[in-house]
């Protein structure tokens, strides 16, 4: 299969700090890629150089075979490459559906539209609906997020990263906080989203990692230990003292 | 207003949000036709040209709504956009033409590009940086009036700017100026509200929210930042040029910090995020400074005062206040 986004040789240091250090992922169009570590591994500030809120010191990274390194952040999500966060941060005043709506209106260029009325796009309010409808909270799209369970508002930051039509999304541990019914749902919802778009998914949960990747890299202090199915890295004696430690790890 | 098909399928919730709205532009279409009516309800001359201040204060007033209500940048030099303008349009009124027209594009031009340069800087800010530095640029606008005689007038600023005229017409003081003020200003209201309930004017929000989040969703923080600074400018201006006819001049304490405290505190008062509210904020401050000003001198501690305590106990201005009322007037749940 083509690969949809490449990341090659990136390193990023904080003073004597490397926190991300030569590293490369290549992430194939359709699958679920994940990214995992224990904390302070760089899994974040990867995140952050791939996304345009970091400057990479080195490295290159490529979509479809372009170089979109140095672009930034705002152009990188017309690109199609598109992150949620570690910490919920939808717009908290509008309701649910004017949050991804947002993003859909972004996504059209609409941006500097200035004569229409905001709420007379009706294409962006379809593709929100579909977005919203993907999720499964086109039942609650009125809420405002302050209303929504800790659940449901970072699967509101998922439709809106959907609503932006991405190549590739970046989740930065949707499953953070959750109960287990809830993660099994963002769980689900990822293996869901696949057909749309390729997905780099950092997470904690290393049962949910191994259930729904195609392929997992293992990062600690900055650098890849170990990449490869998931079947590979449960049985990596390297990545079982890294980060697995005793956790028991075999597939039923 | 063209009826929307979906009115039938409306919830009980949505269609009382509806008649809500209906009552709010009700509302605001009364508000208007009272402030053209004032001339000919018998008020006082001198009640008109007091009037008509407060009005051009209320456009600046919006002017700066748009930056500290809408994208949440609080600019401390917000009497720049205003003074500057005073000087340009004061400047073509004395020495080229004195159409109100001309004036105001002369001005409004004039405005923008002095937001245009310095937003390639300011709006890589935010916060307090952005507050001192909008200042700072305020101050050197200030000292330049100041110094450059020949062009400015100096401390004594211009003198003798001739009153406007319309299509040929000159625009008697009083009455008609003021009329010609409400009409710009209800005219800069419903372009401005336009705006900000555009694509753009949402876009603004979601800055004022979070810019990191923003940016993720393919905004351009920096081009929406320089482009409603320059908007918020023009705005201004329109304000500046009225400002200088009403004058017949300008004096460079237009450009002073004080003014910007001022606007800024007037904007606040009335209400951020509302457009309308800075508008009856800066009602209220030009009465109240008239009114005050003649029993005592130390009438800015009595408006320092008003203002921490209103920042205090209404958060929301005196919009949010009657938002509420209005609100409970037309209730959502029954």
């Amino acid at each position: 299969m083509a690969s949809a986004f490449l990341i090659e040789g990136l390193h990023k240091s904080f003073g004597a700090l490397h926190a991300v250090n030569d590293v490369s992922l290549d992430i194939e169009a359709g699958q679920v890629h994940s990214l995992i570590g224990p904390n302070g591994a760089g899994k974040t500030t990867l995140f952050n150089c791939i996304t345009g809120f970091l400057q990479p010191d080195a490295g290159k990274v490529f979509l479809k075979g372009r170089d979109v390194t140095d672009l930034p952040s705002h152009k990188l999500v017309k690109e199609g490459i598109v992150r949620t966060f570690q910490i919920t941060q939808v717009f908290g005043e509008l309701s649910a559906r004017e949050n991804v709506e947002l993003a859909a209106r972004s996504r059209e260029g609409l941006n500097f539209d200035f004569f229409r009325r905001a709420s007379a796009c009706r294409e962006a309010r379809e593709d929100a609906e579909e977005s919203l409808e993907v999720v499964g909270l086109i039942e609650k799209a009125h809420l405002r997020p302050e209303e929504l369970g800790h659940g449901d508002k970072r699967v509101l930051e998922v439709a809106i990263g959907l609503a932006l039509n991405p190549e590739v999304l970046l989740l930065d541990e949707p499953t953070a906080g959750m109960s287990r019914t809830e993660t099994e749902r963002i769980a689900r919802l990822v293996r869901e989203i696949a057909d749309r778009t390729s997905v780099l998914l950092v997470e904690h949960d290393t049962e949910v990692v191994l259930s729904i990747s195609d392929k997992i890299t293992v990062m600690t202090q900055g650098r890849v230990i170990a990449q490869g199915p998931p079947e590979q890295i449960s049985r990596d004696p390297q990545v079982q003292d890294a980060y697995l430690g005793a956790v028991e790890v075999g597939e039923d | 207003m063209a009826a929307s098909p979906e009115v039938e399928n409306l919830t009980p919730e949505a269609s009382r949000a509806r008649s809500r709205e209906v009552a709010t532009r009700v509302l605001l279409a009364g508000s208007a036709l009272l402030v053209l009516a004032v001339p000919f309800l018998g008020a006082s001359p001198f009640f008109i040209t007091l009037l008509t201040e407060a009005l051009i204060f209320g456009i600046w007033a919006m002017s700066l709504d748009l930056l500290v209500g809408y994208t949440g940048l609080v600019s401390f030099g917000h009497a720049a956009s205003f003074g500057f303008a005073t000087y340009a349009a004061g400047i073509f009124a004395m020495n080229i033409s004195a159409d109100f027209f001309l004036s105001t594009i002369v001005a409004i031009l004039a405005a923008a590009a002095v937001a245009f340069l310095t937003g390639l800087v300011v709006t890589r800010l935010s916060g307090i940086a952005f507050a001192i530095l909008t200042l700072c640029i305020c101050q050197v606008l200030f000292q330049i009036s100041v110094v450059w005689r020949s062009f400015t007038g100096g401390l004594d600023g211009l003198i003798g700017v001739p009153l406007p005229t319309l299509f040929g017409r000159e625009v008697e003081p009083g009455e008609e100026l003021y009329l010609l003020t409400a009409a710009t200003l209800i005219v800069c209201y419903l372009l401005l509200r336009r705006v900000v309930e555009s694509p753009f004017g949402k876009t603004l929000l979601a800055i004022r929210a979070n810019e990191d989040r923003a940016a993720a969703i393919g905004i351009d923080v920096r081009r929406h930042k320089l482009v409603i600074l320059v908007i918020s400018w023009m705005t201004g201006g329109v304000a500046g040029t009225l400002f200088v006819f009403l004058k017949a001049g300008a004096n460079p304490m237009s450009l002073y910090w004080i003014e910007s405290g001022n606007i800024l505190a007037i904007t606040i008062l009335g209400g951020i995020g509302t457009l309308f509210g800075p508008i009856i904020g800066a009602i209220g401050f030009i009465f109240i400074r008239d009114q005050v000003t003649t029993m005592y001198r130390a009438w800015q501690f009595s408006f320092g005062l008003a203002f921490v305590l209103a920042v205090l106990f209404m958060p929301s201005g005196i919009a949010g206040i009657a938002e509420r009322i209005w609100r409970r007037l037309w209730p959502a749940r029954s």
